[in-house]
Order: C-alpha cells, then sequence, then structure tokens
C-alpha cells in the first residue's frame, strides 16, 4: 500500500531505528528534527514509548493493529498501514484543522516500532474485529 | 481500482468507438482505492458493473456494501456483459448494513477467515457512504461545529478502516499465490444539495480525499449535448488525486501504458450505457 508518510518522516524512522539499534538512544540531531517534522506532538509521544504504552495486538487470522495507552488512561486503537486516531487531537488538528500530520499516539506508534518498545499480545478474531470497528465500551 | 474502472469503461464501449488502442494500466498500489463522486444513481450502475466485471473478467472475489437491496441489475448488465453467468455472479456478495456501526462492523470482520475461504476478496466496494454518516440531528450536540466534526470522524475512521482491510487483504492473497495482485477498494459519495448540506459533504469529502487515491467524477452534461446525440443522458467522467499523479510519474519511470482520465458515458433511452475515452 502507498504511505501515508512524506519520505522525510520515513527517513527519519530509519535514521532513529538504525540509530537506536546501534547506541539504544536517539542523538539530539534526530530528536530536533523530529520535533521539526511533527511539532508538539514530538515530544508527548517520546513520552507514551518510554511509558512502554504501545501494544502490537495481533490475531489468529493475522490482523494487526496497534494499542496506545493515553495521558488520561484511555485506550486508542490505531490502524497498522493508515493513519486513524479517535483521540480529539486528531480529530481537530489533524482532520479539522490539517494543522498536523498525525496526533501524539499514532506518532508514538511508529517511534516504537523504530526504537523496538512494542509490546506484544494477542487477541481472538472476534475481538480483533470490535476493537478494528470501535464499536467495543470504552 | 483504476485497472478495474478502465475495465469496464472499455467493456462497455461503444463498437464503432475506435477502442483498439485502449489498455487496462497493470494494478499498481497508487491507484487502488477510488471515490466516484455524482449522482447518487448512477454511481450506484457504475459500482454494479464494477463488481460484475470483477467477478466475471477477472474472476475475483468482490463484497459490495449498500444501503439499499438491488432488485436488479442495470439493463446493460443483462444484456451485454460477455461473461456474466450464474457462476461468476457467485463471487459477489451483496451485504445491506443499515447503519454506520453496522457497515464498521462488517468491514472490520472482513480479515475473519469465513471471510477469506476459500478465497479473500479482491475487490471492496461500499455504495453510498453520504448515507451512513450522521445527519444533523443524529450527531449529538445540535452545534454546526460539532456536527461537521463527527461526520469528519466518522469519515475518516471507515476510510482507514476500509483501506488497512484492503492492505490485510493484500497481503493475504499475495501469500496464497506467487501474484502481485492487490484487494482494492471503491465507494461512492453522493451529490450533496445546497446550503448546510453542501457544507457538510465537502468537508466530509476533504477527509475522504486523505484515504482514497482517486476521484472519480460524475458530471452531467449539458442537456443540449445529449439531446443533439439522440440521447437521454450524457455525462463526463474524470479521473483524478494523488494516485492518478503517481500512476502517471510511475508510467515516465517505466515503460507503462498511461491511465486515461477523461470519459464520456453516454445512455440511450434503453439504458444500455456506452463509453467513450475522450
Amino acid at each position: 500500500m502507498p504511505s501515508f508518510l512524506p519520505a522525510v518522516a520515513e527517513q527519519l524512522f530509519r535514521d532513529i531505528h538504525k540509530t537506536h539499534q546501534e547506541t539504544s538512544q536517539i542523538p539530539d540531531d534526530l530528536l530536533i528534527a523530529l520535533k521539526f517534522v511533527f511539532g508538539l506532538c514530538a515530544l508527548p509521544a517520546l513520552d507514551l514509548v518510554d511509558l512502554h504504552s504501545v501494544t502490537c495486538l495481533s490475531s489468529p487470522s493475522g490482523r494487526k493493529a496497534f494499542q496506545v495507552i493515553g495521558g488520561s488512561g484511555r485506550l486508542y486503537t490505531c490502524f497498522a498501514s493508515c493513519h486513524y486516531c479517535p483521540c480529539p487531537a486528531f480529530a481537530y488538528t489533524v482532520l479539522r484543522r490539517n494543522e498536523g500530520l498525525l496526533c501524539k499516539h499514532i506518532l508514538a506508534v511508529y517511534l516504537s516500532q523504530a526504537m523496538g518498545g512494542t509490546r506484544q499480545e494477542s487477541v481472538s478474531d472476534q475481538q480483533m474485529s470490535v476493537l478494528l470497528s470501535g464499536t467495543a465500551a470504552a | 481500482m483504476t485497472d478495474i474502472l478502465t475495465l469496464v469503461f472499455r467493456t462497455f464501449t461503444s463498437q464503432t468507438a475506435g477502442s483498439e488502442d485502449l489498455t487496462v494500466p497493470p494494478t499498481s498500489p497508487a491507484t487502488c482505492s477510488a471515490l466516484l463522486v455524482g449522482d447518487a444513481g448512477l454511481s450506484r450502475s457504475v459500482l454494479l458493473l464494477a463488481a460484475v466485471t470483477a467477478a466475471s473478467e477477472m474472476g475475483v472475489r468482490v463484497v459490495f456494501f449498500t444501503h439499499t437491496r438491488i432488485q436488479s441489475l442495470p439493463p446493460c448488465l443483462q444484456k451485454r456483459v460477455p461473461g456474466l453467468s450464474p457462476e461468476s455472479l457467485k463471487k459477489i456478495t451483496f451485504s445491506y448494513p443499515r447503519t454506520m456501526e453496522e457497515l464498521l462492523q462488517q468491514v472490520a470482520s472482513l480479515h475473519e477467515p469465513t471471510n477469506t475461504s476459500p478465497a479473500p476478496p479482491s475487490l471492496v466496494v461500499v455504495d453510498g457512504l453520504e448515507g451512513y454518516l450522521c445527519g444533523p440531528g443524529e450527531c449529538g450536540s445540535g452545534l454546526g461545529g460539532f456536527h461537521l466534526g463527527e461526520r469528519s470522524v466518522q469519515a475518516a475512521h471507515l476510510s482507514a478502516l476500509l483501506c488497512d482491510s484492503a492492505a490485510f487483504l493484500t497481503q493475504v492473497l499475495r501469500s496464497r499465490s506467487s501474484s502481485s495482485d492487490l484487494c482494492r477498494v471503491v465507494a461512492s459519495f453522493g451529490s450533496p444539495g445546497d446550503g448546510g448540506e453542501a457544507s457538510a459533504a465537502d468537508a466530509s469529502l476533504d477527509v475522504l480525499d486523505r484515504y482514497f487515491r482517486v476521484r472519480c467524477t460524475l458530471d452531467r452534461a449539458g442537456s443540449y449535448e445529449a439531446a443533439a446525440a439522440g440521447l437521454h443522458e450524457v455525462w463526463n467522467i474524470y479521473l483524478s488525486g494523488t494516485g492518478m499523479a503517481e500512476a502517471s510519474c510511475a508510467k515516465d519511470c517505466e515503460d507503462r501504458p498511461a491511465v486515461a482520465q477523461e470519459w464520456k458515458l453516454f445512455i440511450p433511452p434503453d439504458g444500455l450505457m456506452e463509453f467513450k475515452l475522450v
């Protein structure tokens, strides 16, 4: 599927992945680049990664999704291949105002994958369907 | 998705239109999601043509979501589809979700083994997206801003779920065969009325354009054009969007046929649709 990220963002995540594999750290220049590309949600996203807030859910069919624990403790289900988050920031800043590429939850998913900090959890196919449809109780 | 749309247009091209140089573009990730925008009735007919063409000429499974039960196929399908047979029609699964919640649940369950056996669908169709988005009195607060926001979120959720489902089904298709087949998504969004409805539709379309890489606009031509040709209706069909731009770039880099971007649709009084490349 075509990427939903601009090329500069994709390259940035590749650089973070490579550097983190070698040094277990993100150097200042990449942090500055992250802030420059993603703006205000960069630091909150890094905080979410530090707190191990991102979980990759898998079901027997092979379908995957990501679940992120937000600052308020609420769970947000994000998709594996395109950008959507049920949080208010995504609805307002990204969709309504078109002022951001993504919210901190989606950015945290990308960063935790680049840094290898994603938890893994298995769910049933039916549970996956409920989570993807967003019809589960919060 | 433009490969299927072009196949539909080519299949129903007039015999006198000189279609010998028409080629169907190869399947491309850039063009695998398309949104039809325009008259609701015509969009539905084009979507049915796409579904039947995919099932009969490409031999792939199709899932077709629509609000209104389909009572009969358009006249041109009944009389002209070369490979139309009961066996090919069985490849199409029609589903009639009544609400956005039901539609989300059914799309979300496409990954389950009951829907991917014996083969996963290669085409997912959603007819009449605007009918599933909440209306002015249905989005909680009566304030217009909140209503528009809620519609945008619904549009984004459904579109993202469709695209993510198609990406997963593509992986399944490729893991089960050595081909580079894709799962395509096509949806229709009917033309809005005036005033508040148009404003809400514009906001929804802005959101939908984030996820659907190709837009297929159906625009009715002036009545004089139809009258002059002795036809019931004449329509202009335009293909646009980021997916078309990417496909054009790919064509420049590789030796691929270009994706035709403008067509005309002629509908005579007997309803037999005919397409012509402009």
